[in-house]
């Protein structure tokens, strides 16, 4: 790492773990959002604001205001700045002299709005901050979280957890959105960002730090570009070779004016040389949201697979059918189990109308029998203890209502799973299907994430997810040779 | 520094290098290419054929016709002096035809390559990234199906060994139906050569080996393309 690198990253972690913040500009209008948000934080907070008007509703909140930043006692770690775009540069000037950690900026009408005003403006804070060695976080971008100390851009955000997953994006709606959705999925974040136009600080300044920081295991990304590929390009390999670093690449379909005279330059779009970069890199490749999710849970909670052989179980008759086509479609195997296991489960399927090749079909009508709870059981050991079987595939169908709302059925249901998932060396997947009430399959999904278990929300999620996550272990292997 | 060919081109500010000057650069680079010389008068044409050897291939060499065949200015599997001399004329013909202004050199004279897996390789500048490095199989599964892989200069074996089994057409590679299987330790190290190449050499903008026969012994390229940054 260049000496120049280090002073980032040790002033980025000064603005990521903040023990005091202000906030500049937070009003009436916005709904003290910035200072509501931070109702969760553990350090000081303080306000900046200079109109008379506001200053009861910040009292409200028991906030003690200042009139400058240069005013409040005590080192600043972190700044957000909300004022309008016309007094950034003032503020800037206040951050260097004040010597502050970082500054989010989430006051916008910079470059991006493609006119004189903003893009001089944009420039004179690129300018002071750059010649200073501030770190300037956007503008027009909602700044950093950190929800162990309660450092958050939105009341809807978790807070009070320690996580293992940094997540970077260019745009706010996406940090926020990865922050809520994948809280719901069980993934816990360390550290995110989201860095707007990156006038100064860059998706790669933000990886390079979180590949450093010791909390961070997993990285998430959203990048619409970058402003130095090369620099993005060796700190994205040198990252991916010791965490997992997922890449969703927006405005993938730009349509970039290129005058080529030959083949290669004709196919050489922008499209194709992201995907190069992200493989070459030795990172995961994700599409949407939905995926990025779904991988990282499954790099947080699923055991790596030996191999691409699942053993599925699934709900009824047609649901087995269509399981296997999803997951063979995949590219993974679904083979027959070995003798000694089909001699054990004649001994105790007795499922009217069900069947246990592969996959089990064992009807809704599980629930109803006699001993669910040890059939389950034995079902899961006999795929756990068969040698064909690298990886379990078990479909829930959350319109069995005990799953939620019968407590004394649906616990030890669950309870056999945990029990499985945790002595089992074989991955578990679980999917959800929400065939007859969303809000079912989001009781049962939140239960399991309860107890340590991701599912998945239908077998083509959970197929991709899988097929990923072998091909992502087998880069690795590849990537430790030259 | 520079090799002479490109110092020469850019004195002359013709940015777009000849087959010949082409596969020059490539020679030097060490990467096989078939021969070619250049024929100014069909006479010419003619004796460097019974040289080289029948069957031949003539080019139209002109600086300013980039899509040589698209002017009808390829003729392949020249079995004797008489289709040679016919040949050539056809082609300088055409060549006036389609492009009436067009400098032109005179016409290419090359051995035909026996037949082996057409693949592509070549090379453009990300306006991001820098340089890339493109494979494909060659003809139609690049021209249409965009069957193609690309890596970012430099590259390292484990990248070159990845983008030739990352299209879809590898199994035409592995031998198809009884056909040669390419060799594709020979592949990788063509596209080392190139990337290695290309990295020393930021004089060239764009690049095209198309296309590559590859055998089971080795690989030869049967035309090249440079084209070279222009000068500010």
């Amino acid at each position: 790492m260049s000496k120049v690198a280090e002073r980032t990253v040790k002033n980025l972690d000064r603005a990521f773990n903040p023990r005091s913040v202000a906030v500049v500009g937070d009003k009436q209008a916005l709904g003290y959002m910035w200072l509501r948000s931070l109702s969760s934080f553990k350090g000081n907070v303080y306000s900046v604001q200079i109109d008379p008007h506001e200053l009861p509703g910040i009292a409200e909140l028991g906030v003690e205001n200042y009139r400058g930043l240069l005013g409040i006692p005590g080192p600043v770690d972190y700044v957000i700045a909300a004022v309008p775009r016309a007094v950034a540069p003032r503020i800037v000037e206040d951050c260097i002299k004040k010597g502050v950690g970082g500054v989010g900026f989430f006051t916008s009408g910079f470059a991006e709005t493609n006119t004189e005003e903003g893009i001089r403006l944009q420039q004179e804070i690129t300018d002071l901050a750059s010649k200073a060695g501030l770190n300037l976080i956007g503008p027009n971008c909602v700044g950093l979280y950190n929800p162990r100390i309660g450092l958050r851009h939105t009341v809807a955000q978790a807070y009070g957890e320690e996580g293992s997953v940094g997540f970077i994006a260019q745009s706010g709606t996406h940090a926020t959105l990865f922050s809520i959705v994948g809280h719901h999925h069980g993934i816990k974040i360390s550290k995110s960002v989201s860095y707007g136009n990156a006038v100064v600080l860059d998706s790669t300044d933000f990886l390079d730090y979180m590949g450093a920081d010791e909390e961070t295991e997993v990285i998430g990304m959203y990048i619409e570009g970058v402003k130095d590929g090369k620099r993005f390009f060796d700190c994205l390999r040198e990252v991916a070779s010791r965490k997992p670093v997922l890449i969703w690449k927006g405005g993938e379909t730009e349509a970039g004016a290129r005058a080529t005279a030959s083949h290669t330059g004709a196919l050489a779009e922008s499209s194709v040389v992201w995907q190069a970069v992200i493989r070459q890199c030795g990172a995961i490749k994700v599409d949407n949201l939905d995926e990025m999710v779904d991988i990282i849970k499954a790099l947080l909670y699923i055991k790596p697979a030996t191999g691409t052989r699942v053993g599925l179980i699934a709900m009824s008759g047609g649901q087995s059918v269509v399981i296997t086509d999803v997951f063979a479609k995949a590219g993974m195997e679904v083979p027959l189990l070995t003798e000694s296991s089909y001699e054990r489960l004649a001994t105790f399927f007795s499922i009217i109308g069900g069947s246990y090749r592969n996959p089990f079909d064992i009807s809704s009508a599980f629930l109803m029998v006699e001993d669910p709870v040890s059939n389950l059981t034995n079902m899961l050991d006999i795929m756990d203890k068969d040698p064909n079987i690298d990886s379990v595939v078990l479909e829930l169908f959350p319109v069995i209502r005990p799953l939620t709302q019968d407590h004394e059925t649906a616990e030890p249901i669950l309870d056999t799973i945990s029990v499985f998932n945790e002595r089992s060396q074989k991955p578990l997947i679980i999917i959800v299907t929400a065939a007859y009430s969303d809000a079912l399959a989001a009781e049962t999904r939140d239960k399991l994430v309860k107890r340590g278990i991701p599912s998945f929300s239908n077998f083509e999620r959970a197929a991709k997810t899988l097929r990923k996550l072998a091909d992502y272990h087998q880069s690795r292997r590849e990537q430790s040779w030259n | 520094m520079p090799s002479k060919i490109i110092s020469a081109a850019l004195k002359d500010k013709s940015p777009v290098l000849t087959e010949i000057e082409s596969k020059q650069l490539m020679s030097e680079a060490g990467i096989p290419v078939i021969e070619s010389r250049l024929a100014k008068s069909k006479s010419q044409a003619v004796s460097m054929s019974k040289e080289t050897g029948f069957p031949v291939v003539l080019k139209i060499v002109s600086p300013d016709i980039i899509h040589k065949s698209d002017s009808g200015g390829v003729k392949l599997g020249l079995g004797n002096a008489t289709q040679v001399g016919k040949a050539y004329t056809e082609i300088v013909a055409a060549a006036k035809r389609t492009n009436p202004k067009a400098r032109i050199h005179g016409v290419s004279v090359q051995q035909m390559a026996k037949p082996g897996v057409e693949v592509i390789m070549g090379m453009s500048k990300d306006a991001q990234f820098g340089p890339v490095l493109m494979f494909g199989l060659g003809g139609v599964f690049v021209e249409v199906l965009k069957d193609v892989a690309f890596r970012i200069v430099p590259l390292v074996r484990r990248d070159a060994s990845q983008m030739i089994r990352e299209i879809k057409g590898y199994p035409l590679l592995e031998g198809y139906r009884g056909q040669e299987p390419a060799n594709i330790t020979v592949l990788e190290d063509l596209l080392l050569k190139l990337s290695d190449f290309v990295d020393k050499t930021p004089e060239i903008k764009e690049l095209d080996l198309n296309p590559i026969l590859a055998y089971s012994d080795g690989a030869v390229a049967v035309d090249a393309r440079v084209i070279l940054e222009s000068q500010a």
